[in-house]
């Protein structure tokens, strides 16, 4: 089984499994305790709209896809802060209006190119050392700024009006952390690619949310729920043939099913039927 | 602590969407004094503690809170213990007791920054004050209400505040539960000269701690000392309805009378 690491592509292949495995289930924890699965998803479709760019301007399409992500998630950020819109609102225009310039983008294409449509649902084993690089730097910023504002995103997810109350400026940390979700959808983008890159952000710190009642625990527990099923749905996704991405995905769901199974919050409910008064944390 | 005013409004407006919240407020209230701030619902209690913390610019009048004005009062928060009106919190989110009290120094943490054993002797301090050091590893969505109420105000005095600020704290309690945490908020006052606001719409509450009394409604209806305000006339004045005063176990309680009787 170790033969399939002499060859480069599968080389970079595991290497870029670990990059997404690693950024999407760190951000996915906040992604599943402040509910920002929809924005997750809006984010990864308006990915779409900066892929088509790059390949209109012969530029890179995850350098586009990085100013199309963040550029979004500016303007979800400033319309439902300042036009007192609700969040789910303005994600459902910006990512629609995102998907509608890729669709002209294409149509502006002087010629078909398939390339574009790869991005929809990735290809793990297409990964350049150019894309390995831009990966690479993107999930450093995205771990080092989540290790930078840990207690802060902590207490912003736990009680936002009591953060803002007790100081923390909480506008400037929600715009921080939905630019990092912009960023890790960027990096997933030729892993799993813009239609599954959703279910790395939320199975495996859904995962992790049914073992444990610890914050930091619930960062590890996610941390080897989103490596297992990006490495293991790698390795089975070249065994026997099928796309690498409904793997990855399809692990990632196996092991959420087993944790929910074998979840010490489920057995609580049933001797109690509610939630325990006693922390197992 | 300072020798000048510890909150000084003076003829503060505040609007809301183009409606006015509280109109021409001016107040003081001295260090380690205790406001009992009483009012009706919707009356601006709620958006006096907003403009006391930095969170509502009012759109003219002037706010002096620790000496600092304007733009300056976001700097003095750190130095303000505020106890929300309750919600219930989420009993899924992974945070014990500890961790939540803990958040109260997280403003004041550097990035990269561990919380030190000072800080964690703090937390284990305030949550002994309060009554939760038994609980202090369970998860902090498992309380009962009275317990998270206790949560908050442990949070609040883990900064180590100047001013205590508590915004209807006993509303989703169980009687029992509201005596004790009146009680414990009396104590902390006490032992801590902790210049205290407490926001209630019960004016027995706070009868037993209270230096002043301010009835607002938008506006300031009655400001002053115990003696000033709860007395039979401006009680009566201010509710509009026959005022009694019972006395039981040691203990003055005003009940107030159906206001067409």
């Amino acid at each position: 089984m170790l033969d399939i690491l002499h060859y480069g592509f599968m080389q970079r292949a595991l290497l870029s499994s670990v990059i997404v495995g690693t950024t999407c289930s760190l951000i996915g924890v906040f992604v599943v305790l402040r509910g920002m699965a929809f924005a997750g998803s809006g984010l990864a479709h308006a990915a779409f709209g900066g892929v088509a760019l790059g390949f209109l301007l012969a530029i890179n399409p995850l350098f586009a896809a990085v100013l199309f992500c963040l550029g979004t998630a500016g303007l979800i950020q400033v319309a439902s802060r300042r036009a007192q819109l609700r969040m789910d609102a303005a994600i459902g225009i910006f990512f629609a209006f995102a998907m509608a310039l890729g669709v002209l983008f294409i149509g502006l294409m002087k010629r078909y190119d398939a390339r574009v449509y790869g991005y929809l649902f990735g290809n793990v084993l297409g990964v350049t050392a150019g894309n390995l690089i831009l990966m690479g730097v993107l999930g450093l910023i995205v771990i080092g700024t989540i290790g930078l504002l840990y207690r802060q995103f902590k207490f912003l997810s736990f009680d936002e009006e009591m953060a803002e109350a007790s100081g923390l400026p909480t506008g400037a940390l929600a715009a921080v952390l939905i630019g990092l979700l912009a960023l890790t959808v960027v990096v997933s983008l030729k892993t799993v690619g813009i239609i599954l890159v959703e279910a790395l952000l939320v199975t495996p710190a859904a995962t992790a949310y049914q073992l444990t009642h610890r914050y930091g625990m619930m960062f590890v527990l996610s941390w080897i729920a989103g490596i297992v099923s990006c490495v293991v749905g790698l390795v089975v996704s070249y065994a026997i043939g099928i796309p690498s991405g409904a793997a990855i995905v399809i692990v990632a769901t196996l092991l959420f099913a087993l944790a929910a199974f074998l979840s010490p919050k489920r057995r609580k409910c049933k001797v109690c039927g509610r939630e325990s008064t006693a922390d197992t944390g | 602590m300072t020798t000048e005013n510890s909150v000084r409004f003076e003829h503060v407006t505040v609007a809301y969407h183009q409606a006015v919240g509280i109109e021409d407020v001016s107040f003081s209230v001295e260090p380690g004094e205790f406001l009992g701030i009483i009012g009706p619902n919707g009356s601006g209690k709620t958006t006096l503690l907003r403009v006391v913390l930095g969170l509502v610019a009012p759109v003219s009048g002037r706010v002096r809170v620790l000496g600092a004005s304007g733009h300056d009062l976001r700097q003095v928060r750190s130095r303000i213990g505020y106890v929300p009106q309750r919600r219930p919190l989420d009993p899924q989110f992974p945070v014990s007791v500890r961790e939540a009290v803990a958040m109260g120094l997280y403003p004041t943490l550097r990035a990269f920054r561990r919380p030190t054993a000072d800080d964690r002797r703090r937390v284990e301090g305030v949550l002994a004050a309060v009554g939760l050091l038994d609980t202090a590893d369970h998860v902090a969505g498992h309380l009962s209400g009275g317990q998270q109420q206790r949560l908050l105000i442990a949070r609040a005095l883990v900064q180590e505040p100047q001013i205590l600020l508590l915004d209807e704290p006993t509303s989703a309690v169980d009687v029992a539960t509201r005596s004790a945490i009146v009680e414990l908020v009396r104590r902390l006052h006490a032992d801590r000269k902790l210049t205290t606001l407490y926001v209630t719409h019960d004016v027995n509450e706070v009868l037993p701690c209270v230096d002043k009394v301010l009835y607002i409604n938008r506006t300031v209806r009655a400001f002053g000392s115990c003696a000033d305000i709860l007395n039979r006339e401006t009680l009566e004045s201010l509710y509009g309805g026959r005022v009694v005063f019972a006395e039981e176990g040691g203990r003055r309680y005003v009940i107030v009378g159906d206001r067409h009787a």
